[in-house]
């Protein structure tokens, strides 16, 4: 290959051939045009003349210029010029791809798809074998491995099921990985980085060097992924820090505060400084508002990492004081409630009052702080709220001492004991370290604390167990009981300094936290209790039911827990007390990839386009030809002036306008009788029937003659390819197993064709689809009126709309963009009891080759079209899942995986053409019988 | 040198057998229906002898006068009138007439696609003729083929059938023969050849006592040259070739040289007693017939 800057030619010694264009000219110039040939009765009259005049029998220059100027353009284009050429795959062994598919991919991740297809587009065209390594790991318990030799038709099946992963990339495993493989040959091997560096970084890049040729790509700086740290709370403000790859760019970003129903709580703007890695920056998160937070993420958020979810620990719960220090009016420093409220402010809500002032709002704990003795009514409503998860934290006091009720853990014995007073000669007691089976399990016990006077519970049997922590001559200071499904817990001291100095210690918050964690369904008490997966975050970000890998963990072990394959990052427990895994718990910096070796290329993921020139270059050439034969033809007198410009012009025009004037004429007439049925105007002209059946008449009887699925034309080739074939596979499962006699799919241009002959539209959004004029749109709103059915399949699962997850991809907004305008009702998430879930299978969710992303129909059902929704909207790229090849083999991989999906993906098309022809009659009450049987129930 | 590429192929594609032979199976062939439809025009502007002669139909009745033969008078005529009526049939002489139609490979050609070649148009013109002669119960004959002259309509059936099948053959000469004397000849053809040619055959028929009409076909690019720019023209009967730098540099040249070719046959045929007439394969038939037809009786008067 030849190159000038990011101008090529492919074979270059062909260019050699220009040296020939003079010796081209000296033979054009000498050899006249050849006679025109006439056959002509009265030759024996030309015989007898003396022809006074010749025509020159040399060719004149700007003809000989113009046969030059052919050859020249042919020559050229045979050299094969390129603009911006994909340089040639360096060395003679294999490609070798090293693809970093952790949780930072994911941001620019069609930009790697769409390289990694570029490359595996020049290993085919190089017939160059290609090994795949991903570098995070796949399955639990796997390492990660390198793919065999692949040829690049196998090596793209590999490529279209990958994902990002929701966990960070293990480069020491790749390393081991590609250390245990040979190599025939120098590969050219192309490091589709993160941007991420690790320790391991270096040792696999000086390793890569050793097998050939490396290249690495990075991602372009403002598209870097962050970080979302742990948030810190104080008060009414989370503060959430921030991480990214230090760079040298300024970088914003808003960060926003998410309930669980996708209502945006709060939304800050992040900035980091040049050169900074790290930042902070701080939600306002106004009273119980901040309850709800389910998640905090970056706006737009397209990976794992840039989601952190919130779960029980980061929410402020309620707590009451209850008081009975008289002393409070008079010295506030001194009294048990400005203690309390200390301690408890940062991470609880502080309400004050008497028992029944709390109990008229939702109230989690309860802290009674030296109250003697409580009133009945009091009594009974604290009860029954233990019993609902309620916790009671009583403090003892010299009213406590002085005789309490029965409401405590522990039996007491009347009055106070005084530890190393004036009249004593023990020591103030110390703490022991806490039991493993004590909720403090954990929590350092400070070597300074010192209890002063404490109550002495009287022994019993369950004393031990009831004992939370201990004095350190074995009496106990903090006891407890279950009352149903909350606590009551007594600590045998006072919250003010007057026994003891732990109100003065860490110790009282951490202790205090703790018991306030207990509080309903937080944290169960049995700490070996399995927590399984709930739901779990994929690598963009978007929060889905768990993977088919995910695997239950410990509950005592959850915090030691780091996102892996088996456990990915999610929500994990039942839902009640469900616990968040973040990814952040796994990394907790972000390096640059700086200590790459020398040698190593470095390049961007965007690349200009190769612009082949060789077919234009070839098009002149043909068209300088097609005038060189006009000319000729003219010199030789066949083609008079007369002529050429009534018919031959004509014929000459549209041979070189060729077939795109028969189109453009084809789409006018199209275009005319689409407005015309569009109109309601489907008068045939006179003598329409008597003519063969071309053009629209032809198409429509295609399209009725027999049941036909229709797809829309996004103008995306690759995806219009899928569809249809997905539909082809549909209709052959519906001929299968149905009444329906599919026949093949017919795609539909929305702009131009008749909508009216199609019951069912499957309609695959893409982003590059043009937005829809407003007359067809109100050839659509027609079309949804009077019965159509259009299912839109954004493919991206997750969800288009403001649901849990939040996020709206490309495909979604586009899907907004294009509905806009159109006449559609109120959607609803598809019911468990919707007539999709029982068309013709029973269904219990709709997956295509995603799981999991939601269906929305319209809410009103009722009688307008028996009961079908005109619009159906998921994400689940059905299609996708149905497409099959001409050998009837499934083109695209389904996610999570498994024939089964695959499998139900066909079932929900089933049900989805069913229910758009037959209506809602599987509704009816006929049917319940029989279906409640088959459910067994 | 390429060979001559004639406008009607020599031999005729199996279709075109079967559709010929469908032609001549019919009681008139295309051709025929074509100089039929010419005749008939024809023979609408021009009528029988209008004079009494031997014949079989009956001409008028006219007064006995002395020296007619007795048996000439008409008794059921006289009988109603006190004259003697004689009774005159029309006069009816038939004629030998002699048909040739050219058909040389040079006549198998045509300038363009919308004129008929000249082979056709010298067949319809020889048709045509021979349906008028046959109407007016002439005997005609084709030149060449050694038959004696007949009459009736099977005559022109046959000739039309011959001149259909026969295709291209010849020399573009009509050959010399033996014929009855007093007879007459209509040659249709294109004679191009040399004027010293023409002139024995020409010659040979008149000493014979036999008058003639030469109708020279041609077609309006042999007339006028029509062709622009370097041309190579090939004759069809192996004349030879000559490649003219600029053609239209020689038209006027070309055009004296026919005129002057013609002047040649008219002086031929005038000092011979006999006609020659051009036509032109863009111009109607009917004209030329016409005038073929006037020329043939007003030879018969005189």
């Amino acid at each position: 290959m030849l190159e000038f800057g990011s101008f090529a030619f492919t074979s270059p010694w062909l260019l050699t051939a220009l040296i020939a264009l003079p010796a081209l000219w000296f033979l054009l110039r000498v050899t006249p045009p050849s006679p025109r040939l006439v056959s002509f009765p009265p030759v024996r009259l030309l015989l007898s003349l003396q022809p006074k005049e010749e025509t020159p029998s040399r060719t004149p220059w700007w003809l000989i210029l113009l046969r030059m100027l052919l050859a020249a353009l042919v020559i050229l284009a045979l050299s094969h010029p390129l603009l911006n050429p994909g340089s040639a795959l360096r060395g003679t062994g294999p490609l070798v791809l090293v693809i970093d598919d952790g949780w930072a991919s994911a941001a620019n991740w069609p930009l790697r798809v769409e390289k990694i297809n570029q490359l595996l587009d020049q290993a085919e065209r190089e017939n160059r074998p290609v090994r795949i390594l991903s570098t995070a790991p796949r399955t639990p318990g796997e390492p990660v491995q390198v793919s065999n030799l692949l040829r690049a038709g196998a090596a793209r099946q590999i490529t279209a099921g990958l994902q990002p992963k929701p966990w960070p990339v293990d480069r020491s495993q790749a390393l081991a990985a590609i250390r245990a493989i040979e190599i025939n040959g120098s590969a050219h091997i192309v490091w589709l980085a993160n941007g991420i560096g690790d320790a391991d970084t270096a040792p696999l890049a000086e390793h890569l060097q050793t097998r050939g040729s490396v290249q690495l790509i990075e991602q372009p700086g403002p598209a870097r992924a962050l970080l979302v740290q742990a948030p810190k709370s104080e008060n009414d403000v989370m503060n959430v820090p921030l991480l990214r790859v230090p760079g040298r760019q300024e970088q914003t970003a808003w960060i926003r505060a998410v309930s669980d129903d996708g209502r945006l709580i709060s939304r800050e703007q992040a900035r980091f400084a040049g050169g900074e890695g790290a930042t902070s920056v701080r939600l306002t998160l106004p009273g119980e508002l901040r309850n709800d937070v389910a998640r905090i993420e970056v706006e737009e958020s397209r990976n794992a990492g840039e989601v952190f979810l919130v779960d029980e620990r980061w929410r402020r719960r309620p707590v009451g004081i209850v008081s009975g220090d008289i002393a409070e009016a008079e010295q506030p420093l001194l009294s048990s409630i400005y203690y309390l409220e200390r301690a408890l402010r940062p991470f609880a809500e502080v309400r004050r009052g008497t028992v029944s002032d709390l109990f008229k709002r939702e109230i989690a704990v309860v802290v009674l702080a030296d109250i003697g003795k409580l009133i009945d009514t009091d009594r009974e409503s604290l009860d029954a709220w233990m019993k609902n998860g309620g916790v009671t934290l009583r403090f003892a006091g010299p009213r406590l001492a002085a005789g309490g009720d029965d409401m405590i853990p522990v039996r007491l014995r009347g009055g106070g004991r005084v530890i190393g007073g004036a009249m004593s000669w023990a020591e103030p007691a110390r703490l022991l370290p806490f039991e493993e089976t004590s909720p403090f399990a954990g929590i350092e016990t400070p070597a300074d604390v010192r209890i002063n006077r404490q109550v002495l519970a009287e022994p019993a049997l369950d004393l031990n167990r009831k004992t939370w922590a201990r004095l350190s001559d074995g009496t106990p200071l903090v006891t407890a009981e279950k009352r149903g499904r909350g606590w009551l817990v007594l600590v045998h001291t006072t919250a003010n300094t007057d026994w003891s100095n732990i109100p003065l210690s860490g110790l009282f918050v951490d202790i205090l936290r703790r018991i306030v964690g207990l509080s309903a369904g937080v944290v169960s008490d049995d700490q070996t209790t399995l927590l399984p997966p709930l739901q779990t975050l994929d690598g963009f970000g978007r929060l889905g039911s768990p993977s088919s890998d995910a695997v239950s963990v410990l509950a005592k072990d959850f915090d030691a827990t780091r996102p892996s394959p088996s456990n990915p990052p999610g929500y994990y427990g039942l839902d009640a007390g469900r616990r968040a895994l973040n990814l952040s718990s796994a990394v907790t910096s972000l390096e640059p990839m700086d200590d790459i070796p020398p040698g190593v290329e470095r390049a961007g993921f965007v690349s200009a386009p190769a612009v082949d020139f060789k077919p234009w270059l070839l098009l002149a050439a043909l068209l300088l030809a097609l005038v060189d034969l006009l000319i000729s033809f003219f010199l030789r007198g066949f083609v008079g002036l007369r002529r050429l410009g009534r018919s031959g012009a004509a014929a000459i025009l549209a041979c070189l306008l060729g077939i795109p004037l028969a189109d453009t004429v084809n789409a006018q007439k199209w275009a005319q009788n689409g407005a015309q049925n569009g109109a309601q105007n489907p008068a045939p002209t006179p003598g329409q029937s008597t003519r063969p059946l071309t053009g629209p008449d032809a198409a429509a009887l295609a399209a009725t003659l027999k049941t036909r699925l229709a797809f829309v034309v996004t103008g995306d080739r690759a995806l219009d390819d899928v569809t249809e074939a997905g539909l082809k596979g549909l209709s052959d499962i519906l001929r299968r197993r149905t009444a329906i006699e599919a026949a093949e799919p017919i795609a539909v241009k929305i702009e131009t064709d008749e909508l009216t002959f199609f019951p069912l539209l499957y309609w695959a959004v893409s982003p590059r689809q043009p937005l829809l004029s407003s007359r067809v749109r109100g050839k659509l709103n027609q079309y949804l009126k009077t019965g159509g059915t259009i299912l839109f399949d954004t493919r991206e699962r997750g969800g288009f709309a403001s649901d849990a997850t939040g996020g709206v991809g490309a495909a979604g907004l586009h899907l907004r963009r294009l509905m806009r305008g159109l006449d559609i009702p109120s959607l609803t998430h598809a019911p468990q009891d919707h007539v999709l879930t029982k068309a013709f299978y029973l269904l219990n969710d709709f997956p295509g080759r995603w799981a999991g992303g939601p269906v929305w129909v319209e809410r009103r059902g009722g009688r307008h079209n028996d009961g079908v929704s005109s619009v159906i909207i998921g994400a689940n790229d059905w299609a996708g899942a149905w497409a099959v090849d001409s050998l009837g083999r499934p083109m695209a991989a389904v996610v999570p995986g498994g024939e089964r999906q695959r499998e139900m993906a066909y079932r929900f098309g089933v049900n989805w053409v069913m229910y758009a022809l037959t209506g809602n009659y599987k509704t009816d009450q006929v049917h319940v019988p029989a279906i409640i049987d088959r459910l067994g129930q | 040198m390429r060979a001559p590429r004639p406008a009607i192929k020599d031999t005729l594609a199996p279709t075109e057998i079967r559709r010929a032979s469908d032609e001549s199976a019919s009681a008139l062939p295309a051709l025929l229906v074509k100089a039929e439809r010419v005749a008939t025009v024809v023979a609408q502007g021009e009528h029988g002898r209008r004079r009494a002669g031997t014949g079989d139909s009956f001409w008028q009745y006219r007064r006995y006068q002395p020296g007619d033969p007795a048996q000439s008078i008409d008794w059921r005529q006289s009988a109603k009138t006190q004259l003697a009526f004689v009774r005159e049939n029309e006069w009816e002489a038939a004629q030998n007439i002699y048909l040739w139609a050219d058909r040389s490979p040079s006549m198998n050609w045509h300038s363009s696609p919308e004129l008929p070649t000249k082979a056709e148009r010298a067949a319809v013109i020889t048709l045509a003729l021979a349906s008028l002669l046959v109407r007016g119960g002439e005997r005609i004959a084709r030149l060449g083929t050694g038959q004696r002259p007949a009459r009736g309509r099977a005559v022109l059936s046959r000739m039309a059938a011959e001149l259909t099948l026969e295709g291209v053959s010849g020399t573009g000469m009509p050959p010399m023969e033996q014929l009855r004397r007093h007879s007459r000849i209509a040659m249709v053809g294109d004679f191009l050849n040399p004027i010293d040619q023409i002139e024995p055959i020409v010659r040979f028929f008149a000493q014979q006592g036999n008058t003639g009409h030469i109708v020279q076909v041609c077609d309006p690019a042999e007339e006028t040259l029509p062709f622009m720019g370097r041309t190579r023209f090939e004759g069809l009967e192996g004349e030879g070739a000559t490649l003219i730098g600029r053609a239209e540099a020689v038209r006027d040249e070309y055009t004296a040289l026919m005129n002057a070719h013609r002047d040649a046959l008219t002086d031929l045929c005038r000092s011979n007693g006999w006609t020659f007439t051009v036509h032109r394969t863009d111009r109607p038939v009917e004209s030329t017939l016409l005038t073929l037809h006037m020329l043939m009786s007003e030879m018969e008067r005189t």
